[in-house]
């Protein structure tokens, strides 16, 4: 059981930190779908950080680095040039994993991974079979209540949903909200940053090419069937990781039975049928907020 | 003149695109000089180069005009790269498992096969969208990771090649009766195919009640329920050709230029399909030119790492800037030049 959760939690606390980064975005009314390539350039940062200069700081700061100004690109694209931001977030995917390609062949040559010499600290021994989990899982539940506390008790944070539910609205009291979708995507590259490294650096300790496997567009699933609510969505988001760290048990154990590969379709299979079950619960419309608009060209 | 705004737009933003990708070469400690001219040699000017482009361009061509269609009926069918997948999986089935039978009959078949894999593929995120309301660009991008892992196993378990070193996860070699064009995939076969699929698709789109009518629905849809045509069933046609037109590029691939199904081949057929269907703001004629275009890219992609030694992340890199920059429709400054009569484009 205590191997079952620490696979849970390893599994599950990247896509939480992307999931409150999505929460940010979804709340400011922007449908962000280059989460996927900014969570990796924050992997690959924070690896490569970490080989070039041994400084863990300097390797966080700069993958926080690399995930905000992708995050400052994307809303210029899509705030500024006024692009359809599904296909501006595709490319900034695309950009991110073809970016991290390109930054692993210059320096390391036609290598297909990068191992870290160390990681993130963990908590260590004393924890017994938890002491493998790294400090940025023991953040998480932090993380998502402050982000409750921001969205729900601060005034920028109301501003920001406001911002993201009805624009007019929030423009009638004096809150620009281009200016406060500048501000969730910001936060949302810092968190998404936080994410990528735990994912390179908690558990693992390598960066490989295309290690996200989709978690940045799995997050979604998470975002929509926890009504873009922090802790709601943080609880969808831990949900989609026990059923994929069920897949990676189910391989110990059906193995033989059922292919392998089939059985790592579990987490994608789960994402489709979590948007597909909130869309009945609560209407199509009302899970993909302001979807009509997005599409108008 | 209102007709050539739009082209040159989407020109000023390639442009852009690529003054990004100049910047990320020189970041990644690459000179972008040499980079662009040994693409642009890659692509167009060394003395085969038109010969590589074209193969790669007339399999994109055919997918990016399903992308095209699905878009203009205002469904984002982001699943093209799956649909190509499971399109080719089936034609491989087909072509694999009739060994021996005459060519006149396998070879329809597969087609037959790989075209319905690709519709199928597109039809489940198409049902759930229009009976549930489902997004579908999450369901077809997951759709894109499900077939991926489809193709990894079919690879590597029935259709493996026993003979295989098994450092690359391969299914046998398609016989070479049935194969449409050598490895160097250029063949009257794939040709005609690229024509018959241009010609009637443009026919569909531009000279039938239902391609005038998917270009409503794409853009307002609540007339076109008023008008009394059914929303669901122009969108469910609209995904099943996309897919089915993925599908026929994946046989293609496989009976063509490939040869066999290889685990993981061609990972960005479908994205630089989207691109092509984009940059040609959906029309099919310009989307035969756009995918020139993509397809010397494309082909730059393989001569850069063989002959230059420079990677060919680069190809993926100058594609993802130009979905960034592509569907832009405003400058800041310049709005007025391009906004809408009435003031449409300013409305939030």
């Amino acid at each position: 059981m205590d191997d079952f959760i620490v696979a849970t939690l390893r599994y599950g606390t990247p896509l939480v930190y992307v999931t409150m980064a999505g929460v940010l975005a979804s709340r400011a009314g922007i449908w962000h779908l280059g989460l996927e390539g900014l969570m990796i350039t924050g992997a690959c940062a924070a690896v490569l950080g970490v080989v070039q200069t041994g400084s863990l700081g300097f390797a966080l700061g700069l993958a926080i680095l690399f995930c905000v100004l992708g995050s400052i690109l994307l809303w210029f694209v899509i705030e500024k040039l006024r692009a359809n931001p599904i296909i501006a977030g595709l490319g900034l995917t695309g950009l991110g994993l073809g970016g991290t390609d390109l930054a692993v062949q210059a320096i390391y040559g036609s290598q297909a991974s990068v191992n870290a010499p160390f990681g993130l600290p963990r908590l260590g021994p004393a924890f017994g079979p938890y002491g493998v989990l790294s400090v940025l899982v023991v953040l998480m539940p932090v993380v998502v209540f402050g982000l409750w506390v921001f969205l729900r008790r601060t005034r920028l944070g109301l501003q920001l949903a406001a911002s993201g539910e009805h624009p007019f609205a929030a423009r009638s009291v004096g809150v620009n909200p281009s200016r406060l979708r500048l501000l969730a995507l910001c936060l949302g590259g810092v968190l998404v940053a936080l994410g990528g490294a735990e994912l390179a650096l908690g558990s693992l300790r390598i960066f490989a090419y295309g290690m996200t496997a989709g978690r940045g567009f799995m997050r979604f699933s998470a975002v929509i069937f926890g009504a873009a609510h922090p802790v709601g969505s943080a609880a969808a988001a831990l949900f989609f990781s026990i059923v994929g760290a069920l897949g990676i048990r189910a391989q110990l154990v059906f193995g033989d039975w059922i292919p392998p590969d089939l059985l790592l379709t579990l987490p994608y299979l789960a994402t489709v049928a979590g948007v597909w079950i909130s869309g009945r619960l609560r209407g199509g419309a009302k899970a993909a907020p302001a979807f009509g608009e997005l599409r108008d060209y | 003149m209102r007709r050539l705004l739009p082209i040159g737009r989407a020109l000023a933003f390639v442009l852009l695109a690529l003054v990004l990708c100049g910047i990320v070469f020189e970041f990644a400690g690459y000179s972008a000089p040499l980079m662009f001219e040994s693409i642009a040699e890659g692509a167009f000017l060394n003395p085969n180069a038109w010969q590589h482009s074209l193969r790669w361009a007339l399999p994109l061509f055919i997918t990016a005009t399903g992308v095209a269609i699905s878009f203009r009926c205002g469904y984002f069918n982001v699943g093209a790269q799956g649909q190509f997948y499971i399109g080719a999986i089936a034609a491989t089935f087909v072509a694999d498992g009739l060994r021996g039978e005459p060519a006149a009959l396998v070879v329809p078949l597969a087609f037959a096969a790989g075209i319905a894999g690709g519709g199928v593929w597109a039809l489940w995120p198409g049902l759930l969208r229009v009976r549930s309301g489902t997004d579908e660009v999450i369901t077809t991008l997951m759709g894109n990771f499900i077939a991926g892992l489809v193709l990894v196993y079919v690879s590597s378990g029935p259709l493996k090649d026993p003979s295989g070193t098994g450092q690359v996860m391969a299914s046998r070699p398609v016989a070479a009766a049935y194969r449409l064009s050598t490895s160097a995939g250029l063949s009257p076969a794939i040709i005609v195919i690229a024509l018959v699929v241009g010609v009637s698709m443009w026919l569909l789109i531009n000279r039938t009640a239902f391609g005038v009518l998917c270009s409503l629905a794409g853009r307002n849809p609540i007339m076109v329920v008023w008008q009394g045509a059914k929303l669901s069933r122009l969108g469910l046609a609209g995904f099943v050709i996309s897919g089915a037109l993925a599908g026929l590029s994946g046989t293609i691939e496989v009976l063509g230029p490939n040869g066999r199904l290889v685990s993981g081949f061609l990972p960005t057929h479908g994205f630089t399909a989207i691109l092509i269907a984009l940059v040609a703001s959906l029309s099919i004629a310009g989307a035969a030119v756009v995918s020139l275009f993509f397809g010397g890219l494309a082909a730059a992609g393989l001569y850069l790492p063989v002959l230059v030694g420079l990677p060919a992340a680069a190809i993926d890199i100058i594609n993802a800037a130009i979905a960034l920059f592509i569907t832009a429709r405003a400058w800041p400054g310049l709005a007025h030049l391009w906004r809408r009569r009435g003031g449409a484009a300013e409305t939030p």
